[in-house]
């Protein structure tokens, strides 16, 4: 009986599901509102190659620098609520073998991020995805090594100077488009290039930078917070 | 003489599903944790170095291949490590007791742990 009700109503929904999407005119959407106009305008307009970071750090950048000030609030709270009155207790790290081993790969790891960074203008990724990666580095260290390791050879004030770098990077791109193009965040035509290059698309590389160095310094510092209150009962 | 090295790249990577083949049988029908991750570190470590390696071959271009190659030294370096990583905290923790018809082992493992815990 129960079977069967669920039956009926999952039929019930999915065919309600089924017509209301299939009575959305597809091709009307996709020629004629704002997608044709990003397709037709990302190239020329912004010289970047990947339409998702030419519309997060180009059109809507005051929406991302809204989003970086969000994580500034999520890891100010943090570091407030787990304010650093004890030391940061350490674990003895696991074994050998897993330490030398990510003595080799971590290196590996801070090269992607920064490609990932980097390449937000021609690839998938950007800011967002690599600055996580960035963070990765600092979770490895915790893990790995022992979180006083990670004290000691990135301590949470070189974390918090880069994370304000990365904040001043973005409004310092934003301010330089004020005095370029005469509106925030604007894209000085002078700094496009050639798109498709590495050196182009003018204050998008910037703010991917900027972002990336922002989010990867902040999910650290969030991490390394958390991980010296969870240690300390071992 | 034509296209050689695409027969040598099917040859490897059909032996590479064969070993990830195996590494699923062993998973799903080894007794306990560490035969089963002995069979996810040997035999899937060769798995993976096998399907890139004959990709790398299939795509038979310098640079690129040279980039999948990469790929598989990676995977070679990190999933034995892994395996490594578990398998001692799984044994140093007492999270998964060896099933063993060898007393001696079973005792063995019982000795350590009384040593580690004191």
């Amino acid at each position: 009986m129960k079977v069967f009700l669920t039956a009926i109503i999952l039929a019930f929904t999915g065919g309600a599901l089924f017509v209301n999407l299939g009575s959305i005119p597809d091709s009307f959407l996709l020629s004629h509102t704002a997608s044709r106009f990003y397709r037709e305008a990302v190239v020329t307009e912004t010289g970047a190659l990947n339409t998702v970071s030419a519309i997060l750090y180009d059109f809507r950048a005051f929406d991302s620098l809204g989003e970086s000030t969000v994580i500034f609030a999520t890891v100010s709270g943090i570091v407030l609520l787990l304010s650093r009155k004890t030391l940061p207790v350490s674990s003895a790290g696991l074994s050998l073998i897993v330490k030398r081993t990510f003595g080799i790969l971590t290196p590996f790891v801070f090269l992607l991020s920064v490609y990932i960074i980097l390449h937000g203008h021609l690839s998938p990724g950007g800011g967002f995805q690599g600055g996580v990666l960035l963070a990765v580095i600092t979770i490895i260290f915790c893990i790995i090594y022992g979180s006083s390791f990670d004290l000691s050879r990135y301590p949470p004030q070189r974390k918090t100077l880069i994370e304000t770098t990365g904040a001043l990077l973005f409004l310092g791109v934003g301010i330089i488009g004020i005095a370029l193009t005469g509106s925030f965040l604007g894209n000085p035509s002078a700094w496009r290039g050639v798109p498709g290059t590495l050196p182009s698309a003018g204050s998008i590389v910037p703010i991917n930078l900027g972002v990336g160095l922002k989010v990867g310094a902040g999910l650290a510092i969030i991490f390394y917070s958390m991980i010296q209150k969870t240690l300390k009962r071992q | 003489m034509i296209e050689m090295h695409l027969f040598i790249s099917y040859a490897l990577i059909l032996l590479g599903c064969f070993f990830a083949l195996s590494t699923t049988i062993g998973i799903l029908r080894f007794p306990d944790l560490y035969t089963r991750i002995h069979a996810g570190a040997v035999a899937l470590t060769m798995s993976a170095l096998l399907i890139t390696v004959g990709t790398a071959v299939y795509v038979w271009e310098l640079f690129l291949s040279l980039k999948i190659l990469l790929i598989g030294v990676f995977l070679l370096i990190s999933n034995p490590m892994a395996t490594h990583a578990i398998a001692r905290v799984a044994y140093r923790h007492r999270i998964a007791i060896p099933v063993s018809r060898d007393l001696s082992s079973r005792q063995k493992f019982e000795e350590d742990n009384r040593h580690d815990s004191s």
